[in-house]
């Protein structure tokens, strides 16, 4: 395998998009080629992420945003992962570059459906879960989050308030982030006194629905010897899979596919947690940010929410935690959120995250999980 | 390298069973697995568990335990006058776990976990389930 680097990375603003899916896409693609220093035509496969393009009436997005680049005669392939869905086109890219099949790609997620009322996003949201097993029997997505977050707090003790403050600490980041969908702070009282959506989930517990798009270049470190940028070297991209339904899970403390992508992204790295600087993880619900950190071995089980109340995780604590205020308040655009997250690494390691450094940036660690944890994705990156 | 004879591997119930709740036959349903015990009711051809292909079908206990649970006040699309209601994981009596929906929970207080439960066959989709001793609120 051929040390590849990710060398361009480019977000739009996450909120509400006037123009299509497509466009964005187009946009941020050709913003992180021309980051990186490389033209269009150097790419040699577009991996898209577009979940919900059907909501736009628009399929084989691929093909169409390689014309808008210039470059049609580039194969494209659009790739599905719910939640996950642009890592696991990062992992494709890695796969394909590291392996010698090409010396650049593309990876894009985009993703709009704010044309639609707000039953009809929280619907397609819901295709992601078991269609016939959970949707059909009443769960919506915060739903099927808020069961594990009953389980857990019936497993370990944790307050409202330490839920509270991780949704604080999102809004705090995201204040400081041009690309979040929510730039201003919250405080507890606005947390606690926000409506229930599913008990014990409040509204400041749930990440918004957003439009977005984001995009990364990964090449071979050969293809570019003097970069112009300081590049992500991919030390690790490990995908994993769990069981999916609520109701054949060993447990609901937490979700196995997170364990298992980190236990094979530590192993390719032959790093461990300790050798982390930050991390960006898949903080659809407050809950789903603690299970995470207990999940990827970084907290003790049943720890997490008491440390991040305490401060830990904050941007200048000792394990900065979604700097960029994560899907809580940066957003979640649903297949752009794991590229957004490499955009994050990619500009606090080339001092471009103004007014939210992170004190070391070294290396950073991604986590992002597709829908209640049916698929996740971990990519550990360094400096060179 | 011939081709494959004989019928493919079959399930004697399907999924739609579930959805319709098991209206039909006011029976629960499912999987049980020889090899590691799972007792399932997803629809599969192996056990998601241990992934031996050895499913048996099975009925399932009708009567069970809350184990975890929500109160959905922002309902799903096939609920929408329902809300607030329970999404909840019911521990079965001899057995195996399945997701279902009660009706009239408005507060969590309302359902601890470890509550006797039964299922009650809906003209909803989904298994609804009512407390022990209650009946149904949904027909």
């Amino acid at each position: 395998m051929r040390e590849t680097w990710v060398v361009g990375a480019a977000s739009n603003r996450f909120g509400k998009m006037a123009e299509t899916g497509r466009e964005a896409a187009t946009r941020v693609a050709l913003a992180a080629i021309e980051q990186s220093g490389l033209v269009p035509q150097d790419i040699g496969y577009t991996f898209v992420a577009n979940a919900f393009g059907i909501a736009e009436h628009q399929g084989h997005v691929g093909p169409l945003i390689n014309n808008g680049l210039g470059i049609p005669d580039t194969p494209s392939v659009t790739l599905e992962s719910a939640c996950s869905s642009s890592s696991a086109a990062l992992h494709e890219a890695y796969v394909h570059v590291a392996g010698g099949f090409c010396d650049a790609a593309l990876v894009i997620g985009a993703e709009k459906l704010s044309h639609l009322d707000t039953l009809t996003s929280t619907s397609y949201f819901s295709i992601a879960a078991d269609y016939a097993y959970e949707t059909k029997n009443g769960a919506t997505f915060p739903g099927l989050y808020a069961t594990l977050a009953n389980a857990y707090r019936q497993a370990y003790a944790s307050t409202d308030e330490q839920f509270g403050a991780i949704a604080i600490k999102a809004h705090a980041n995201a204040a400081r982030n041009p690309h979040a969908h929510f730039q201003k702070e919250i405080s507890m009282s606005t947390y606690l006194s926000s409506p229930m959506i599913a008990s014990p989930l409040r509204l400041y517990d749930c990440c918004p629905f957003s439009d977005g798009a984001a995009a990364v270049v990964v090449a071979a470190k050969e293809k570019i010897p003097h970069p112009s940028v300081e590049p992500l070297v991919i030390r690790a991209s490990a995908r994993a899979g769990s069981i999916t339904d609520m109701q054949d899970r060993p447990d609901l403390l937490g979700i196995p596919a997170s364990r298992t992508a980190v236990r094979r992204a530590f192993r390719q790295a032959k790093m461990e947690p300790k050798d982390i600087d930050f991390l960006e993880v898949h903080d659809c619900f407050t809950i789903a940010e603690v299970m995470a950190l207990e999940d990827l071995g970084f907290f003790p089980k049943g720890t997490a929410a008491k440390e991040s109340a305490e401060g830990v995780t904050a941007r200048d604590g000792r394990l900065p935690v979604n700097p960029d205020g994560g899907l809580k308040a940066k957003g979640h655009p649903v297949s752009a959120t794991g590229a957004s997250q490499v955009v994050e690494i990619f500009e606090q390691f080339n001092g471009l995250a103004k007014g939210r450094e992170v004190p070391k940036t070294n290396t950073a660690l991604a986590h992002n999980v597709g829908a209640t944890g049916g698929s996740c994705s971990v990519h550990i990156f360094s400096r060179r | 390298m011939t081709a494959t004879e004989g019928p493919l591997p079959t399930a004697s119930h399907s999924i739609d069973d579930f959805v319709k709740g098991y209206s039909e036959t006011s029976k629960l349903r499912g999987f049980r697995c020889p090899n590691c015990a799972l007792v399932t009711a997803t629809w599969g051809l192996a056990c998601p568990r241990c992934g031996k292909a050895d499913l048996v079908e099975t009925e399932l206990n009708p009567r069970g335990r809350i184990s975890a649970f929500t109160v959905l006040h922002v309902p799903g699309d096939e609920f929408l006058n329902e809300a607030p209601y329970a999404y909840v994981v019911v521990e079965l009596d001899g057995g195996g776990r399945i997701t279902g929906w009660m009706g009239g929970v408005h507060d969590p207080k309302d359902l601890p976990i470890g509550a006797r439960v039964r299922f009650e066959p809906s003209y909803k989709p989904g298994v609804q389930f009512v407390r022990e001793g209650e009946g149904s609120p949904a027909g």
